[in-house]
């Protein structure tokens, strides 16, 4: 299920919130476990078992950890090694065994090797972390055993957050999982936020996408110079509102439940460095890379030599983290080698030039970045790429080139604004009294628009059926 | 915020969410939906092998959206908003000047055509008698200049001179016929079809091709049937608010024209004009009662020549135009008359009711995209 469907917002959500509120305290963790196989469920039915399975093992790899560490640190270690070694195994199967069987049989005498056309379970990247971050910390002492089997399950399976982040460490809610005080401030606050996030992944990303798939799927001799960036242009904002509005729902609905989670995206594009650009894009899978790989590789203590190491590695992993395609893996790298050279040398210089330049140059690096994500094979990214240079075969541009622009200029005026936090400011610098009477408005306004989208999605008429 | 901010924020969010959970629980599901001109999604059956083959959920979420109480609203909502901010179409239609929708069009698939055409072509060459080959274009050819500047639409003119270098066949410049009356009401605004009045240049066009003197406008006194009709485009485009079409004919059926039509297992009596379905959505059908496998139409006219004409729906308006000039006009849909095509050919067809003369009638879109043309044999 997804949150931004007719099917979520009219009938899961008021029926979980709903019994959420009525029922005693004690039995609103053991709903929410309910619910949250419900909506996990919904695709793919099968798959519980799977969840169902993840949240066992963890369970009783944290009972068996927080025992021996103790008195046994070697046997934790143990325990610890041999359920991080399940999660990934899990994660390695279900999501790139078919891209690692069709590699290796294009080595001769591996052809036998067959692809098993799995069909990836929603969410496993964002819920192996998530659970693997649970032993971990019990072992380094950063957090106690949960020994109640249905709040580790609720931490788990927690809707919110379940299929696309944010990636909360179970240290970050361990103290939320037992008793969540709730009020009215923070349900409201979760609203607002609900609000934003709908609005900017129905409203913005979904419109702005489908340029996208126009430009995408254009053939190289129709690919102009200046119609490749706005397909590429639209793109970006296209994933920055789609991830960042899913990642507000998620907080927002969190909110609604009495949660706190951690933010995940900070105004990435008004970055002045790529480095800078990570810190603010996906933080949270930024953070537990740092916390539960680049930090235990050594980080930065082990010499300048072992840092840069720690860095590509770190980097291979995030982007191949992404997807199962190879192309992923070199979007890692990719940024890799921009943090590098930032590392060694660019950022002293770009803290001292002006700060256009730094702005320019990294939302470049994002854009052209965005190529090699989206694109699903090297000679795809290759005429995208030349298009964009100016080498392709479709020439400077062309009439259809300025009908998109002129049709969607209007939204990508909205969207570029919207990517930068002057809206806030504003709206934050408004009297008490404005903000009062406006934000129930613009709560009903979006909630009204976006309803109107989401009934008009699937309007897929067979106009001849009847004729 | 203040508290008494935070606890209008909830009911606003939580009365929104469940006042139309309970609309949509109370509130009968529909079926058929006139603005859209088609069945909405029922309640899926629930069974574990549906849920288990992930047919349950995704038939459920298009029946939330379906059923969603007062779609047409948001519908209409939703294409407000995109016109607001600035886009010149909604579902891939133009919301062109004088409430004309008009969508653009797409090149054929490339194999698709020269399979059609090279079918047209080898029936040409082996029918026995004359075949004259017409192909329609539609609103977004003929009144392109109302199209969004620089919007897509592949040019259809330029599908019609391919098809026509290779067709082999005496073919009919419908083309031309249209666009010197661009400026009339020769396209319907909501709907893919021509108007009686565009009917009516192709029928001048056709009788001069064919050595035959038509009838002048002048001879014809058209009469307004409906002042309601909101066709498939206006169906397909959530664009609601502009204005209805006309639909007029310009002549009655004569009391001596017979029509029978081949539909079901016996040949039942039909009519050039079927004024129930002014009634219904579907008011086009209106000419010759929709489309049929098979019509025959006989008239008093038995010294005329016999023709067969193998067509899309554009014609069922063009034929009454034809009563006074041909003692029988059949009309054959190849997309419905595949079974009794499986063991004849239409040159038997020709042969066995001594056809004179064989009209190929498409637009320009159904010709690019239908698959059983090649059935022409």
């Amino acid at each position: 299920m997804v949150f931004s469907s007719i099917l979520f917002m009219f009938i899961y959500l008021p029926v979980v919130l709903a019994v959420y509120y009525i029922v005693p305290l004690k039995w609103r963790n053991p709903w929410l476990f309910v619910v949250n196989l419900v909506f996990y469920g919904w695709g793919e039915p099968v798959y519980i078992l799977l969840m169902l399975f993840s949240i066992i093992i963890n369970y009783i790899s944290g009972i068996y950890v927080g025992k021996y560490r103790e008195d046994n640190i070697k046997k934790a270690k143990s325990v610890l090694v041999f359920n991080i070694i399940i999660n990934l195994a899990m994660l390695m199967f279900f999501k790139y065994y078919d891209l690692f069987a069709n590699t290796l049989r294009l080595i001769p005498g591996l052809e036998f090797i067959q692809p098993l056309g799995i069909a990836l379970p929603i969410g496993i990247s964002f819920y192996t972390f998530q659970t693997m971050s649970y032993p971990i910390d019990i072992y380094r002492g950063d957090s106690d055993v949960q020994k109640n089997f249905i709040s580790f399950g609720t931490f788990v399976a927690l809707f919110p957050q379940l299929i696309a982040g944010p990636i909360i460490r179970y240290k970050d809610v361990a103290s939320q999982l037992g008793f969540r005080a709730s009020s009215a401030e923070q349900f409201a606050s979760g609203i607002r936020r609900f609000s934003i996030g709908l609005a900017k992944k129905v409203l913005i990303a979904n419109n702005i996408g489908k340029l996208w798939d126009t430009y995408s799927a254009m053939a190289s001799s129709d690919l102009t110079f200046v119609g490749s960036w706005i397909g590429i242009v639209a793109f970006s904002l296209q994933i920055y509102f789609d991830f960042s509005g899913y990642s507000d729902m998620a907080v927002g609905l969190g909110r609604m439940l009495g949660f706190e989670f951690m933010e995940n995206f900070n105004y990435p594009y008004i970055s002045h460095s790529v480095t800078e650009f990570w810190r603010r894009w996906h933080i949270s899978l930024g953070t537990w890379f740092r916390d539960y790989v680049y930090i235990p590789l050594g980080g930065n203590r082990k010499g300048k030599a072992r840092q840069l190491l720690n860095i590509c590695i770190v980097w291979a992993l995030t982007g191949f983290w992404h997807g199962a395609n190879w192309t992923f893996l070199l979007w890692g790298l990719y940024y890799a080698v921009f943090l590098i050279i930032e590392k060694l040398y660019l950022l002293d210089a770009l803290n001292r030039a002006p700060k256009f330049i730094g702005h320019f140059y990294t939302i470049l690096v994002a854009v052209c970045g965005w190529v090699l994500f989206q694109l699903n094979s090297l000679s795809e990214c290759g005429v995208y790429y030349k298009a964009m240079f100016g080498l392709g075969d479709g020439g400077f541009v062309s009439p259809v080139d300025s009908y998109y622009f002129t049709s969607f200029a209007v939204m990508f005026a909205i969207a570029i604004i919207a990517c930068t936090p002057l809206a806030k400011n504003l709206f934050d610098r408004l009297p008490q009294k404005a903000k009062s009477f406006s934000t129930p408005a613009l709560i009903l306004l979006a909630l009204i628009v976006c309803t109107g989208y989401l009934v008009d999605a699937t309007y897929n008429p067979f106009l001849y059926f009847r004729f | 915020m203040t508290k008494r901010s935070s606890w209008i924020q909830i009911i606003i969010f939580t009365a929104f969410i469940s006042v139309f959970f309970v609309i949509n629980l109370i509130l009968p599901d529909k079926g058929f939906s006139e603005r859209e001109n088609r069945e909405l999604t029922k309640a899926p059956e629930f069974t574990l092998e549906s849920l288990f083959s992930k047919k349950f959920g995704s038939k459920f979420e298009s029946y939330t959206t379906d059923q969603f109480a007062f779609r047409d609203s948001w519908t209409t909502l939703k294409a407000r908003c995109e016109f607001a901010v600035g886009k010149k179409e909604n579902k891939g239609v133009y919301l062109c000047g004088n409430d004309t929708l008009i969508e653009g069009y797409k090149p054929p698939d490339k194999k698709q055509l020269d399979t059609n055409i090279s079918a047209v072509k080898d029936f040409s060459e082996n029918a026995g008698v004359p075949v004259y080959f017409a192909l329609v274009p539609g609103n977004s050819e003929i009144n392109s200049r109302l199209i969004p500047q620089n919007a897509p639409n592949s040019s259809q003119n330029e599908i019609i001179d391919y098809c026509y270098e290779k067709s082999g066949a005496k073919n009919i410049d419908i083309y031309s016929a249209l666009a010197d009356h661009a400026d009339e009401y020769i396209f319907y605004r909501t709907d893919h079809h021509w108007t009686s009045l565009g009917a009516f240049y192709a029928y001048e066009k056709l009788m001069d091709s064919m050595g035959i003197a038509p009838a002048p406008l002048s001879s014809f006194s058209p009469v307004t049937v409906s002042d309601s009709f909101y066709g498939t485009i206006y169906s397909q485009s959530g664009i609601s608010w502009v204005k209805p079409d006309t639909i007029e004919i310009f002549t009655e059926q004569d009391d001596t024209t017979e029509v029978m039509n081949y539909s079901g297992a016996e040949p039942s009596e039909g009519k050039l004009y079927d004024y129930a379905f002014l009634g219904k959505k579907d008011k086009y059908s209106m000419f010759m009662g929709g489309n049929t496998p098979l019509s025959t139409i006989k008239t008093k006219n038995t010294e005329a020549p016999s023709i067969l004409i193998i067509r899309d729906s554009y014609v069922n308006s063009l034929i009454p135009f034809l009563q006074n000039d041909f003692s029988e006009i059949h009309v054959m849909d190849l997309r419905y008359y595949k079974v009794q095509l499986m063991t004849s050919t239409v040159t038997d067809y020709i042969k066995e009711h001594d056809i004179d003369e064989v009209l190929i009638c498409y637009s320009v879109y159904n010709f690019g995209t239908d698959a059983n043309v090649f059935m022409l044999r």
